[in-house]
């Protein structure tokens, strides 16, 4: 009897975890949507000069790739118009078209949420060959200053030519020829590429990058720093410093294959600015932007493409099942008597209007007058109907009496019950009577307790932000409500009442 | 403490709330069989068509236009009952012992007009009492004058016997004396007490009030136990019946006992209380079990069934 019932709970159950194992695993959802999470709120503003032609303007710009989510993207483009180019790993922003002589401010911004490098595999990359700009003979320089450290494993070896660039070589020594031959390769080219060259002679593959320090901050200038692959991560390099800095390193990349942040075609860029800030939002935030733009079916399916005016419904109409299984944990597992079955849900809902003490206070204010009158009704001899429709007058009379005196005093809680809690309130009344006239006050007591109780409970559950943001991202969550559901249907154990109900059987046993 | 509660419960073969509803009640009773006991009136027809007494019916009043003609309809009836046809535990049931000329004696000695009356039977049609809070039926019928048996233990009103059937087999019995706070009515929710009856003789045990045990009446101080309730057989006969007349197979049976007809069929109850394991100190859910485990063919003939009760549910089963 019991299995068609666990079966079907089980099904329930596997049924919501695949779907969200589906949207974690692959959509990459948060597993808690609701836990708050330090971002990064970037901006780039900048001001574009024209020429006599079209102007174009290409800035590197944050992409999303292993270890960052770039989310919530604006542009303000003026006049020109926007295009975004993907050149190998970057992410360029391509601003166009003719300027008017007091040129134009172009910006974008973003949210960058950096995550802990995931310990997936990165491919190794490929070592290139060595730049253009460096000849034969350099190349064999190199080979005779790094190629005592050959036998070291890649970290050390980048370790060594990063001190090596400073002008600590270490013991022994390289040969005088040598060192007067490097320093004027260094005389000749940059830093940058005095670390090239070692890198590619000491097989490290690496890469330059332009981008700006991930702090707090406003700056008009870039940073580059070089990226070297030491078998299992890149390891960032500060040329200017010599400084190494593994992962999560302090940056924020725009471009890398050492092109440059800013190029621009018949114009200038005048004044640009990076700003960085740092701010905690809710991981579902980051999301949502990217699951307006994603086709994947569970994201075109997601309440988050519903009109905002109608989310807040929902986000709250989903929570409303958990209300119900309350309900169903008070009465069958507890045995505590409540006024109807959902009666208690829908007080919690009208709570929420008003809040939870001044919800309380005004529905059991309405429910004492209302049952005193009633009371009194009673010696009149009314019809069932006429007489739930004279409590229903003095409801709405209570409530209206009520809106006045709190706009009197300046309470607006008075004044926002909303149009639901009326009928539950009639109802209220008469079952309170009738409860309170055939089983005693004390029944009625204990029942007006338990509905307040549930009531409270699930005013507080509906509340409960996080709560709600995770049913609203994993809606599928209302299967498993629904397994749970069906399986206190088949709890045939005793109410924990009934143990004190029947409390001879087991003490004087 | 909870587990080892719940340990003994169990051991003891109590029956709870949700085992009851889960696995019994939705397991052998057909919804389409509810409105036959749901309904007094559809259930007092299916007794005489299985040639079981019920209280005699006097008057059905269907619609309040008939409320008018009240005043003769009981122009001839000195005592009488008034009841809601899909009334639940009790309630809107009204008792007259007595009357002068435009006046009624309830049991507790209050007196009440005609008017009053008209009323509460307005009240009956429009469905206050009903399970549903549908349009209801009213029906007035003759006033049981019980058997002399519980006179000692009764505060006014009609004591009366409920038997538990179970697929044909009476199960469990208690019988519920009015007190003074039940106004005269038998349910013990309504403060009535409800005291076990031993299945294989029909002698009563002790009693339990508002979930206390007693062992006296507490109006009437006389000890509720030890008293021999008479036609016993025929009882558990009729309950038998009953079960297999409305096919509901765990079914309440309410019955009086006429002081000259005899037992009749009051009522019948498809979600009969547990209190009833209270008042006997026994539980119901190791007696049902016992019904299950017994070989198939012997429950042929309610004669069979009742047999089988009689010696199965008597004292010496622990």
């Amino acid at each position: 009897m019991k299995r068609p019932a666990v079966l079907l709970a089980v099904a329930l159950i596997v049924l919501s975890l695949a779907l969200i194992s589906y949207r974690v695993i692959w959509l990459k959802y948060p597993i808690f949507p609701a836990a708050p999470q330090k971002v990064w709120q970037f901006s780039m503003d900048a001001h574009v000069n024209g020429g006599e032609k079209e102007t174009t303007v290409m800035i590197g710009l944050p992409s999303t790739h292993r270890g960052q989510i770039v989310a919530e993207e604006r542009i303000r483009s003026g006049t020109l118009t926007f295009n975004l180019l993907r050149e190998g790993a970057n992410q360029i922003g391509v601003w166009s078209g003719a300027l008017s002589p007091r040129g134009e401010g172009i910006g974008y911004s973003s949210t960058i949420q950096v995550q802990s490098q995931r310990l997936l595999k990165i491919k190794p990359p490929k070592l290139e060959p060595y730049p253009l700009n460096i000849g034969k003979e350099e190349q064999a320089l190199g080979k005779r200053l790094v190629a005592k450290w050959d036998p070291l494993p890649s970290a050390d070896r980048l370790r060594r030519i990063a001190a090596a660039v400073k002008g600590i070589w270490g013991t022994p020594l390289p040969q005088d020829q040598d060192l007067k031959e490097w320093s004027a390769f260094q005389e000749k080219h940059s830093q940058v590429e005095a670390f090239l060259l070692l890198l590619r002679t000491a097989d490290l593959p690496a890469r330059v990058v332009e981008g700006l320090q991930l702090a707090e901050s406003v700056t008009n200038s870039t940073l580059t720093w070089i990226e070297v692959w030491t078998g299992q991560e890149w390891e960032h390099l500060q040329p200017d410093k010599g400084e190494i800095h593994q992962v999560p390193a302090p940056f924020l990349p725009l471009t890398t294959d050492g092109l440059p942040v800013v190029r621009v075609n018949n114009g200038e860029v005048s004044e640009v600015r990076w700003t960085l800030n740092r701010e905690i939002i809710n991981q579902w935030r980051m999301q949502f932007d990217r699951i307006m733009r994603s086709n994947r079916f569970l994201d075109r399916w997601s309440l988050f493409r519903l009109p905002p005016e109608f989310q807040r419904t929902f986000r709250i109409l989903i929570l409303v099942p958990i209300g119900a299984l309350m309900i169903c944990l008070l009465r069958n597992i507890i045995g505590f008597p409540t006024f109807g079955i959902f009666l208690p849900v829908l007080m919690a809902l009208a709570f929420r209007n008003t809040g939870l003490a001044y919800g309380l206070g005004i529905f059991w204010g309405v429910v004492l007058i209302g049952y005193l009158v009633r009371r009194w009704i009673d010696k009149l001899r009314l019809l069932l109907v006429p007489r739930l429709s004279v409590i229903l007058t003095l409801v709405i009379i209570c409530i209206t009496v009520f809106a006045l005196l709190g706009n009197k005093f300046g309470l607006r809680e008075f004044m926002a019950v909303g149009l639901l809690p009326f009928v539950i309130l009639t109802m209220t009344i008469e079952r309170f009577f009738v409860i309170v006239e055939e089983a005693g006050a004390r029944q009625g007591l204990l029942t007006a307790v338990g509905s307040a109780g549930v009531a409270t409970i699930t005013y507080e559950i509906l509340q409960l932000e996080p709560l709600q943001l995770t049913f609203f991202v994993y809606p599928e969550l209302l299967f498993a409500v629904a397994a749970v559901q069906v399986l206190l249907g088949r709890y045939t154990g005793y109410r924990l009442l009934e143990l004190f109900r029947f409390r001879r059987f087991w003490s004087s046993s | 403490m909870i587990l080892k509660a719940t340990c003994w419960l169990r051991n003891v073969g109590v029956l709870g709330m949700n085992r009851r509803n889960a696995e019994y009640i939705m397991r052998f009773n057909p919804r389409s069989s509810f409105p036959l006991v749901d309904d007094k009136l559809k259930t007092k027809q299916l007794a005489e068509a299985y040639q079981i007494p019920t209280p005699s019916l006097y008057h059905v009043i269907e619609h309040h236009g008939d409320i008018a003609g009240l005043e003769e309809m009981l122009s001839h009836h000195q005592d009488f009952v008034i009841k809601p046809a899909r009334g639940a535990g009790g309630s809107g049931i009204v008792l007259i012992t007595d009357r002068q000329v435009s006046s009624f004696v309830k049991p507790s000695g209050e007196v009440i007009s005609l008017r009053d009356l008209t009323y509460h039977i307005s009240d009956i049609l429009s469905g206050i009492y009903s399970l549903e809070d549908l349009e209801d039926r009213a029906f007035i019928e003759a006033l049981v004058h019980p058997d002399a048996v519980f006179d000692a233990v009764t505060y006014c009103g009609v004591p009366d016997i409920r038997i538990i059937v179970y697929r044909g087999v009476p199960v469990m019995s208690m019988v519920r004396l009015p007190t003074r706070a039940s106004d005269g009515k038998a349910n013990l929710h309504r403060g009535a007490i409800g005291v076990g009856i031993d299945m294989g003789e029909g002698m009563t045990l002790a009693g339990v009030h508002r979930s206390q045990v007693v062992t006296q009446h507490p109006d009437t101080n006389k000890p509720v136990k030890g008293i021999q309730v008479p036609y016993w057989e025929t009882m558990l006969l009729i309950a038998s019946k009953a079960g297999d007349m409305t096919g509901l197979d765990y079914l309440g049976v309410d019955l009086v006992i006429d002081r000259e007809r005899g037992p009749l069929l009051l009522e019948l109850n498809a979600r009969p209380g547990l209190q009833i394991q209270v008042a006997n100190q026994k539980g119901l859910w190791g007696r049902l079990e016992l019904i299950d485990q017994a070989p198939s063919g012997i429950f042929t003939s309610p004669e069979k069934r009742v047999e089988w009760a009689v010696k199965a549910f008597t004292k010496s089963d622990a």
